[in-house]
């Protein structure tokens, strides 16, 4: 059998061919079946910490061994979909009585009025919390969900609220959240990345890879893309064609000679952590291509997360593939959309309707699905984007028919993974436009989530030209304890 | 932030202190200040007293208390609990990890004085101190000094000092001391006329806060008071918050030793007799010839260099062929990494996330290769790049020579850092100060081994540095790196070129220019063609209409565009990222000829001569007044500062005195350039030995000091003090030249060691600190792509200019553009954009500028592999390998296998490798079906994944 280039293949020619690629079950054989080789070699000097991912003890014992984020680029606007304001509703089309130059990012001059929420609420559950029609399916998953009304950050801008939000700093070049988490606990999983982002098919978030850096912590701890469709990862497939007998014939010699190179140059960690990387790589064709195929799944199952039918194909199947990475020990799974589908400046109405058809159903079959199978409890589950929106309309062309961002009170929601479920936390002015009550800060929104998976924010720290780094930063945050039940 | 190390201290239970605190209340009225004061004398007093200001704090007395320290009283007099005193010491901060902390009943002790109120305490003496200028000029800069200052005077009111203010404007006074009401500034302040509220984004300003207004109030109704401020510490004068034994820490001592006497090898044999050890066996020649060309030059020895060298019968062969390398024009290329790593070299913006492309970055970085080759020593390659600007007058210069073109360009070292200040909302003071930061660390943890930036927000907690010290080395830089008289992107480039430059850009461009328009205009209709053409094959029921909306919609911004819009632009992208497979042959043709367009346009930048532009600092000779700011943060200022050098370097009281370098010509402070005097004198305690261990660690992996950003108290000390120390005086007796030290550390018995590791070594030296052995290292990020295309024969040796494109392609993977020829030029010369590194360069480790990286980390992880043995481009580049082989075979005979050892790896294989070689070329010959060109070719690629390529002995 001829392999071809990966990207011209149907993907079930795909899962189908993969066993007989470069990294063949022959070459598990050759490098041998123990992996676990200690690999002490990758380290920086003058930094401190861990450069593997063996998996380590966590400060305390965890709520929640693993974490999916649903990322959701753009900042979804908070009174239209969760938090509802009467008095924002009541005065519609009226000015803003505050002072408007603290609303947006974008000066005063487009500006437009107060806008009330675009779609009908509510309440839901048996905790009776509010949500907007236009997520009919979460709605149902409501006492499962703990809403932070009182998230804020500290720029209106996307590129640098995003960096806050990934990596509790504004600039790029940060270690981000997942980084931090993989790093402090290392992985379970020894075939699959500890950390693994999903992207959209259509394209890369805003920011890019930029969002699963790890900063200046080592390599090793940074986020892996896997695409839901073509080459699951960048060269994980070769790019051009050969037997598979010039494979295993190539795999044998290469092997060969690094044994040779090795064996005169004994004492070397660094050559067996090569060695060690090797292995993974090998490890990784094969889980990798087996844990991201879907066809393994019920067709009910499909259907349940929105798969195959539009407009929720497309999440579904990531919905779907961070539920199965999860139940094979990925640590950290990310999901984000292609830009930043929820910034809507202009008719926000039908926008935020359609990412919600795309997104409500899968999201809420993730929730019941990790329920069913028993692994809510050790899952986190994070919604939210990088800010939230304003009470007005915004000038955007010649319409004011959408609304700017707002870093003073946004929503987030958590479930699962020792949250209390079924709760609100924070509140936001009668606009909805500044957290006021329990305001809850990116460093304590970041130190709640380390303190669920076990780790302590203040002992996650990692040693940089005499400083000692941390996620969260110089000022003390406060662990959100009300929500952890 | 960061914060610092320090222990996690006692969880203390308030109730418990609660508790303890009511049983104490009958004997409150012994608990006196003095009792306290005899408390806070004890446990603090040795860092907090009069005599040692740390934080230029003074604990043990009341008015000390009341004056508190950098952060301001340290006991307020509203809720004295409140206060940093009680903050620090009940958080566990204070007193540090290496001293006792209060015991629980003088915490008890404190906390109930505080809780009383602080009884004793003159808080009424305290609050009495009258506002002075200083309390308001920094308002001006902050709110007033965009738009009423040097760039720009609104109103033709002028606003940069309290001394302008007080002049007033064309209509009158802008103050009437001790009439608020009348006064015009606070009014216009007060009814928000000023700033006006549709510039405040326009000029980056925000308005002030109540609690500056009320300042401003309190100063006018007090008759707008001025008062001399006598800098602290006096020029030129001891700083008294440093003492001497602050001092006495290694590397605020100059070095020691005698330059003309000793060796590298004498320090190090001494270390390894005491340890019972003694130098490994010189590595074999091939591994020397291959280590050296690797170290020196960043390529594997060419095979007929590699031939002579190994031919030759001259016994100081080694020497010759040292300096053989060090005269080649590769050497420049491969140092000027490592010096573009310091300086945090890019050639984009940063920040933010279109990551805009820093046009003429590149200039530097061929100054830097351009310097290294020169051998310019040291000394003047610092000048040139700290104060280039103030060395010779440029604005007074005709005609414009190369040497001044160099000088300016050489200040780019100070602009390498994130800058988002180009941005439409990110220009603000504290987004100004964050790129002032990223300079000062670059000078102060890169040239200095000082980590001043710790200095920022309070005085450093392990070195003597009080925080002014960060603020007077900033103030150094205020007349160039001034956040309230920022330039913006447009007026900060400079044009310069000599007249002969200027000729032939006027010669060459404007035909090419034109070339250029017209494959832009082609360029946008291929790429409407492409879209149409994709439209029209997968979706051919979709009408005329829609396709024009569709391409419509794309001039709209994302986040801007109707749900309609989206809607069309997602169906287009939904068959963009379709595989080629399924698409038809005209939408392939059409993005080949795109592709063409594209390479086309690089080709013509690439032939046209570059722009007379510069990325340049300069001082501008009217700095704004420089301020400590309180906790580092923007508007707390606190006292004026003075500039001036770092205490804890200054054990030897070298003058630092900036005067105007060009008196009646162009005016500038002269502050850098007295800084980089006072650096470069050879009696600066750090500046030698920071830059020979550096060099130290470029050639042995390792510095002598393992932290070569951070020689202070938290930095690792030398492994070798002496040799470190001999070394620094020896560079400066060399008169700086960094050639000189390569040839003595190259040619020294210790680097010419085998790196191989026995059962001794294993046991005395595991971790190779007393270097019984040269390291195995693997090669860095660039040594590698470098060393492949070198092996392949497709690397260009064109050298400088403008970078060669980085193109992304759908799958993410970002390569380089080819030339004109099919090759490539060395990776120094690839684009650096931020955001878009090579995949290969930055999975083998390229960093992350932030500010710049100083040693870079060696990982292992599973990209590598994959990226080597499935990446088409290496499959490509081990065709032309095996071309080579072949080539070389027909002209000087050998067999293939030990001709791809002579080419990778610069020796013979063993007979063991060369029976494995052969056997897997039959093996692999057989699995092709006989094809033996393409069995080499996989054979090639297999050299390129394998650790002979990877490692060097």
């Amino acid at each position: 059998m001829v392999s071809r280039a990966a990207e011209s293949i149907p993907r079930r020619g795909l899962f189908a061919r993969t066993s007989g690629g470069l990294f063949a079950a022959a070459l598990a054989q050759l490098i041998g079946a123990d992996f676990c080789t200690a690999s002490s070699a990758d380290h920086a000097v003058g930094s401190a910490g861990p450069a593997t991912l063996q998996p380590r003890p966590p400060h305390h014992p965890p709520r929640a061994k693993a974490a999916i984020q649903l990322f959701m680029n753009g900042g979804p606007s908070q009174m239209d979909l969760f938090d509802p304001k009467p008095v924002l509703n009541r005065m519609d089309g009226q000015p803003f009585p505050g002072n408007r130059e603290t609303l947006g990012n974008q000066g005063t001059a487009d500006i437009g009025v107060l806008m009330g929420g675009r779609y009908r609420f509510n309440r839901h559950g048996e905790s009776g919390q509010w949500m907007a029609d236009v997520l009919p399916h979460t709605a149902e998953c409501v006492d499962e969900l703990c809403l932070i009304h009182s998230l804020w950050t500290e720029h209106p801008n996307h590129d640098n609220a995003l960096y806050k939000i990934h990596s509790g700093r504004l600039f790029m070049g940060y270690p981000t959240l997942p980084s931090w988490v993989v790093y402090g606990l290392g992985s379970e999983n020894r075939n699959l990345p500890a950390w693994v982002v999903l992207t959209d098919p259509l394209g890369p978030p805003k920011n890019g890879d930029r969002n699963w850096t790890s900063g200046f912590l080592p390599p090793v701890f940074q986020g892996t893309p896997l695409r839901a469709t073509g080459a699951p990862i960048l060269n994980l497939q070769p790019q051009y064609e050969q037997p598979d007998a010039v494979t295993t014939a190539s795999r044998q010699l290469l092997s060969r000679l690094d044994e040779l190179h090795r064996r005169d140059r004994p004492f070397e960690p660094n050559l067996d952590a090569r060695i060690e990387a090797w292995g993974l790589a090998a490890r990784m064709q094969l889980a990798a291509s087996e844990a991201l195929d879907l066809s393994q799944e019920t067709q009910q199952t499909q259907q349940r997360y929105g798969i195959g039918k539009e407009p929720t194909d497309s999440y579904g199947r990531r919905c779907l593939l961070a539920r199965r990475l999860v139940e094979r020990g990925v640590r950290f799974v990310q999901l984000f959309m292609e830009e930043q589908p929820w910034d809507s400046h202009a008719d926000l109405e039908a926008n935020h309707r359609a990412v919600c058809q795309r997104t409500d159903k899968p999201t809420a079959a993730l929730l019941a699905d990790l329920k069913e199978r028993g692994l809510l409890d050790s899952t986190l589950v994070i919604w939210g984007g990088e800010f939230g929106r304003t009470p007005t309309t915004q000038k955007a062309g010649r319409v004011y028919t959408g609304r700017d961002h707002n870093m003073q009170g946004f929503t987030s929601w958590l479930a699962g993974g020792g949250v209390r479920g079924g709760m609100s936390w924070g509140q936001t002015d009668e606009f909805g436009h500044r957290a006021i009550e329990h305001p809850v800060s990116v460093a304590d929104f970041h130190a709640t989530i380390l303190q669920l998976l076990g780790l302590d924010h203040q002992l996650l720290s990692f040693e940089r030209a005499g400083l000692e780094e941390r996620l969260t930063g110089v000022l003390p945050p406060r662990v959100v304890s009300e929500i952890v039940r | 932030m960061a914060r610092h190390p320090r222990v996690q201290l006692l969880n203390i239970s308030i109730a418990a202190v609660l508790l303890s605190s009511s049983l104490l209340r009958g004997a409150e009225d012994n608990n006196t200040v003095a009792d306290v004061f005899r408390v806070l004398t004890k446990r603090c007093g040795h860092c907090h007293s009069a005599q040692v200001r740390r934080g230029d704090l003074d604990l043990t007395s009341a008015a000390g208390l009341l004056r508190g320290g950098e952060s301001g009283p340290a006991v307020s007099a509203t809720d004295p609990q409140s206060g940093p005193l009680w903050q620090r010491i009940s958080a566990g901060d204070m007193p540090p990890e290496d001293e006792p902390p209060l015991t629980a009943d003088e915490r008890q002790q404190l906390l109930l004085w505080l809780q009383q109120g602080a009884p004793g305490l003159p808080f009424q003496k305290a609050a009495a101190v009258p506002l002075d200028q200083h309390s308001i000029q920094p308002i001006l800069l902050l709110r007033c000094k965009t738009c009423h200052g040097p760039q720009r005077q609104a109103g033709n009111v002028d606003l940069r000092s309290v001394d302008t203010l007080l002049r007033g404007g064309p209509h009158g006074p802008l103050v009437i001391p001790g009439n608020p009401a009348a006064s015009p500034i606070l009014q216009r302040i007060i009814t928000e006329a000023c700033p006006p509220s549709e510039e405040l984004l326009e000029y980056f300003v925000r308005r002030p806060d109540e609690t500056e207004v009320e300042r401003l109030r309190a100063w006018i109704t007090a008759g707008c008071r001025q008062t001399v401020v006598p800098p602290a510490p006096p020029a030129n004068a001891a700083d008294p918050l440093v003492t001497a034994a602050d001092l006495e820490h290694w590397a605020f001592q100059p070095p020691q030793g005698d330059p003309n006497r000793g060796s590298i090898d004498e320090f190090i044999g001494r270390q390894l007799r005491a340890a019972g050890l003694d130098w490994s066996p010189e590595a074999s020649r091939e591994v020397l010839i291959r280590r050296a060309s690797l170290d020196l030059i960043g390529l594997p020895p060419a095979l007929d260099v590699q031939q002579r060298w190994m031919a030759s019968t001259d016994p100081d062969w080694f020497e010759k062929f040292v300096d053989e390398l060090l005269a080649s024009p590769h050497y420049g290329e491969r140092w000027a990494v490592h010096w573009l790593d310091l300086a945090g070299y890019a050639d984009s913006e940063g920040g933010v996330s279109n990551d805009p492309i820093r046009e003429d970055a590149w200039k530097y970085r061929d100054y830097v290769i351009r310097s290294f080759n020169s051998d310019k020593p040291y000394d003047q390659f610092l000048l040139e790049q700290l104060a280039g600007d103030e060395l010779l007058d440029s604005a007074q210069t005709s005609p414009i020579t190369p040497q001044l073109v160099d000088n300016l360009t050489a200040t780019g070292f100070l602009r390498m850092g994130v800058d988002e200040t180009g941005s439409r909302t990110m220009n603000f003071v504290p987004e100004r100060l964050g790129v002032i930061n990223d300079a000062l660390t670059v000078v102060g943890s890169g040239l200095m081994g000082l980590t001043i930036e710790c200095a920022r927000c309070h005085s450093h907690k392990y070195d003597p540095v009080p925080q002014r010290d960060y603020y007077r080395l900033k103030a150094i830089f205020q007349g160039a790196f001034d956040e309230h008289d920022w330039l913006t992107f447009r007026n900060r480039t400079l044009r310069l070129e000599t007249p002969e430059r200027q000729s032939r850009i006027a010669a060459t461009n404007p035909p090419l220019e034109r070339q250029l328009k017209v494959l832009r205009t082609k360029q946008q209709q291929s790429e409407e063609l492409l879209l149409l053409t994709l439209l029209q094959h997968h979706y051919p029921q979709q009408s005329k209409a829609e396709n024009q909306a569709t391409l419509q919609a794309l001039r709209v911004a994302d986040n801007i565009r109707s749900l309609g819009q989206r809607e069309l632009v997602e169906r287009l992208q939904r068959v963009q990222v379709l595989p080629d497979s399924v698409q038809p042959p005209a939408v392939l043709e059409a993005r080949h000829s795109l592709q063409q367009l594209e390479r086309e346009i690089h080709r013509v930048r690439q032939r046209m001569e570059p722009a007379d532009t510069i990325r340049a600092l300069w001082d501008r000779g009217d700095p704004s007044p420089t301020y400590l700011l309180r906790r580092g943060e923007y508007n707390q200022a606190a006292n004026p500062v003075e500039p001036g050098v770092p205490a804890a370097l200054n054990s030897e009281r070298i003058p630092f005195n900036p005067q105007p370098p060009f008196p009646g010509g162009t005016p500038k402070t002269g502050r850098r350039l007295a800084f980089a005097r006072w650096l470069t004198d050879p009696r600066h305690p750090t500046t030698a030995r920071v830059f020979v261990n550096r060099l130290w660690q470029h050639h042995f992996g390792t510095g002598l000091v393992s932290t070569p950003d951070n020689f202070g108290r938290q930095g690792t000390p030398p492994t070798h003090p002496q040799l470190l120390d001999w070394l620094a005086l020896r560079l400066i007796r060399d008169g700086w030249s960094i050639r000189s030290m390569h040839r003595l550390i190259v040619t020294s018995r210790t680097w010419r060691q085998s790196s191989t590791v026995t059962p001794l070594h294993q046991e005395r030296d595991p971790q190779n600190r007393l270097l019984s052995r040269m390291p195995l290292r693997r090669v860095d990020a660039e040594t590698l792509r470098d060393s492949l295309l070198a092996v392949a024969g497709r690397l260009s040796t064109e050298a400088g200019g403008l970078p060669d494109p980085v193109l992304v392609d759908t799958s993410g993977a970002a390569a380089v553009l080819p030339r004109e020829d099919g090759n490539w030029r060395r990776s120094i010369y690839v684009q650096h954009r931020r955001t878009e590194m090579p995949t290969l360069l930055s999975a083998f480790d390229y960093p992350v500028m932030g500010p710049n990286c100083q040693v870079r980390s060696v990982s292992s992880t599973a990209l590598q592999p994959l990226l080597l043995a499935n990446s088409a481009e290496l499959r490509e580049l081990a065709a032309s390998f095996a071309a080579r082989v072949q080539r070389t075979i027909q002209e000087m005979g050998g067999n293939p296998v030990e001709t791809a050892s002579r080419i990778a790896f610069g020796r013979r294989p063993t007979a063991e490798e060369q029976q494995v070689g052969e056997a897997a070329l039959e093996q692999l010959s057989a699995a092709w079906s006989g094809d033996r060109q393409r069995a080499l070719e996989v054979y090639c690629h297999i050299l390129f994944s394998s650790a002979a390529f990877l490692y060097v002995d």
